[in-house]
């Protein structure tokens, strides 16, 4: 039998042994289970669906009452919210930030985790604590110095103002460290013979095997970057370096009554993200898991 | 031991090699590691010293000549009415928040994986909303509250309910704050209890079954205490999260903390001390002071994790 729930208890007045509950109640059980799931479903959905709605109407058909529940394929609203402002700058500055990002943060957490992982250093334990004691920092804590670092550096609203401060991630040198630990002595060994160096058994024997973690990694990462909000907002003013996120909360500021194209700029700002959701959803709940998977004890 | 690559040098047979082994090992090590140093010295570990240190100073972004100011920041925060009324908003979008994400995500993980078709539907589902940038989806629920033409009050109009003014009641906007925030973080709390609940061996549950147990028994007895771990993860992890958060407040409050302070934050209002009115060192105190709740909330949950934590 299937492990309990509450709908047990809930559901019918159920024998004292579980073992072999009536087919009645099975069906109860059952049918309650589809409605939670589909009251769930319109929860979590409607949001998305009424934005979808909003954007292709007519202002005056979404500020009416009953609203229109409809489409009425209505696009002028996305070619008007898309004139607005310079989305394309905005896409190709979020893709560039989230990419370079991406790239360096795997970068560093390989050459770390290798480190931890597989080499043997005087204050290794040590050092690693250090790492780790990053992950107790609030991030609100470095706000205010970062941005006095930038400034002293020049480098407020520029792209390495996004990109630098989040090179080093203690979650991706966690991981890797992990991974690397695990890997059997006999592949260094097997290694060796063949005249390899700890850089080239990197390359070419732990990294190609590493291949799930570094997904998970940069899946995160990317997403991470591509959503962050409150840094590039601090750090940078102009356009020209500026994020997708920040141009949405710009636009929310000067067109704030404007519900058809915000909801138009919602749309075409966040459909890219969940395509690559849904398209690495099984990477997505596979690091899930990972990132738990020291806490289970 | 284990044979692992860490482990070879140690047991390597010839000693006058493993000498310049180990000094070589270190030299690469230290290459290796530079990189990650590098970046989280100068953007972590520096700036985190710098700021404990700069609320004790009178500092401008323009001026060199930084004075000692002892105390005076601290006091300063601490007298300012304002600064109370977002203690408390803090505070409170935590109570709203806290218990109702880890409560929530339990049941909707319990009422979901036995069937795994509604399982991973549902699964990708309350993930989509976290995935989705905050500012985009606050933005529809701007949309949504909004007391005159929004949905919510349409459709409670419908069914002849009360209407709320939402986002613009200073009783409702740090309610409705935490029904957003709610709605957007919660899937990834489900995921990870999801997958914790996987890890329950069917065995121990057919063992109490057979037992007598009834379904309440079976999880507070069997269900409940192997997921405890995982939970008290996430009531850390989703503490850091509520005391920190900021896209939110910001977006739904449209960067005021209104109506009359009732969304005010520490977090937002540190942000508007520092970079609207450029009193940093007066904002780094109040960062400071955010981060000691920080760490006294997360104490309080590590001891009391002691009593209902069960760790095998």
């Amino acid at each position: 039998m299937a492990p309990t729930t509450r709908q047990e208890d809930s559901g019918s007045p159920s024998p004292p042994t579980l073992k072999t509950p009536g087919r009645g109640a099975r069906r109860v059980r059952r049918a309650f289970q589809v409605v939670v799931a589909a009251v769930l479903l319109v929860l979590f959905l409607f949001p998305f669906y009424w934005v979808v709605i909003t954007s292709l109407n007519h202002t005056n058909q979404v500020l009416q009452f009953p609203p229109s529940f409809l489409p009425h394929w209505v696009f002028q609203n996305y070619a008007r919210a898309w004139s607005e402002a310079p989305w394309l700058r905005y896409f190709l500055n979020t893709i560039f930030i989230a990419l370079v990002t991406t790239l360096l943060v795997l970068v560093t957490s390989i050459l770390a985790g290798f480190a931890f992982g597989s080499l043997r250093f005087p204050g290794k334990n040590l050092i690693f604590a250090g790492f780790l004691s990053i992950m107790m920092v609030p991030y609100v804590v470095l706000i205010i110095p970062d941005y006095i670092v930038l400034k002293d550096l020049h480098w407020l609203n520029t792209y390495w103002a996004q990109i630098f401060p989040f090179a080093g991630s203690v979650f991706g040198i966690f991981l890797l460290r992990q991974f690397f630990l695990s890997l059997p002595l006999e592949l260094w060994e097997a290694a060796q013979i063949d005249g390899a160096s700890r850089f080239r058994f990197l390359r070419q024997v732990a990294l190609p095997s590493a291949r799930p973690a570094l997904v998970t990694i940069g899946i995160y990462t990317f997403l991470g970057t591509w959503n962050s909000f409150l840094w590039p907002f601090i750090m940078t003013s102009s356009p020209s370096v500026q994020p997708i996120e920040v141009g949405l909360s710009t636009f929310l500021g000067t067109n704030g009554t404007d519900w058809t194209g915000l909801s138009a700029a919602v749309v075409f700002t966040t459909l890219p993200v969940m395509v690559l959701f849904l398209l690495l959803q099984r990477e997505f709940m596979a690091g899930a898991s990972a990132a738990t998977g020291g806490v289970k004890g | 031991m284990e044979r692992t690559v860490a482990g070879s040098v140690a047991q390597g047979a010839r000693p006058p090699l493993k000498q310049v082994r180990r000094l070589s090992d270190g030299v690469r090590a230290l290459l290796f590691l530079a990189p990650a140093v590098a970046f989280l010295l100068v953007f972590v570990y520096i700036p985190a010293g710098v700021s404990l240190g700069l609320g004790f100073f009178h500092y401008k972004l323009t001026g060199i000549d930084t004075t000692f100011a002892g105390l005076y920041n601290f006091k300063a925060a601490l007298t300012y009415p304002i600064f109370w009324q977002a203690f408390r908003n803090t505070l409170y979008y935590a109570v709203l928040m806290i218990p109702t994400t880890l409560v929530g995500a339990v049941l909707i993980a319990l009422l979901l994986y036995r069937d795994r078709r509604i399982f991973s539907m549902i699964r990708t589902v309350v993930l989509l909303p976290y995935i989705t940038p905050v500012i985009a989806t606050s933005i529809g629920w701007l949309w949504m509250f909004d007391p005159q033409y929004g949905i919510l009050n349409a459709v409670l109009t419908a069914l002849h309910l009360p209407v709320s003014q939402w986002l613009l009641s200073p009783q409702m906007a740090m309610p409705s704050v935490a029904f957003y925030s709610l709605w957007h973080g919660i899937g990834f709390d489900v995921v990870i209890v999801l997958s914790a609940l996987a890890g329950v061996p069917r065995s121990v549950l057919e063992a109490a079954a057979i037992d007598g147990a009834t379904g309440w028994q079976k999880f507070w007895k069997v269900t409940f205490p192997l997921l405890s771990p995982v939970i008290f993860f996430l009531a850390i992890v989703t503490t850091l999260a509520t005391l920190q958060a900021f896209s939110q407040v910001y977006a739904l409050s449209s960067g005021t903390g209104g109506p009359e302070f009732a969304t005010m934050t520490i977090l937002l209002l540190m942000y508007l001390t520092a970079f609207q009115y450029f009193h940093f060192s007066y904002a780094a105190a109040m960062a400071i002071i955010l981060v000691v709740m920080i760490l006294i909330l997360t104490l309080v949950q590590g001891a009391l994790s002691r009593r209902w934590v069960f760790y095998q």
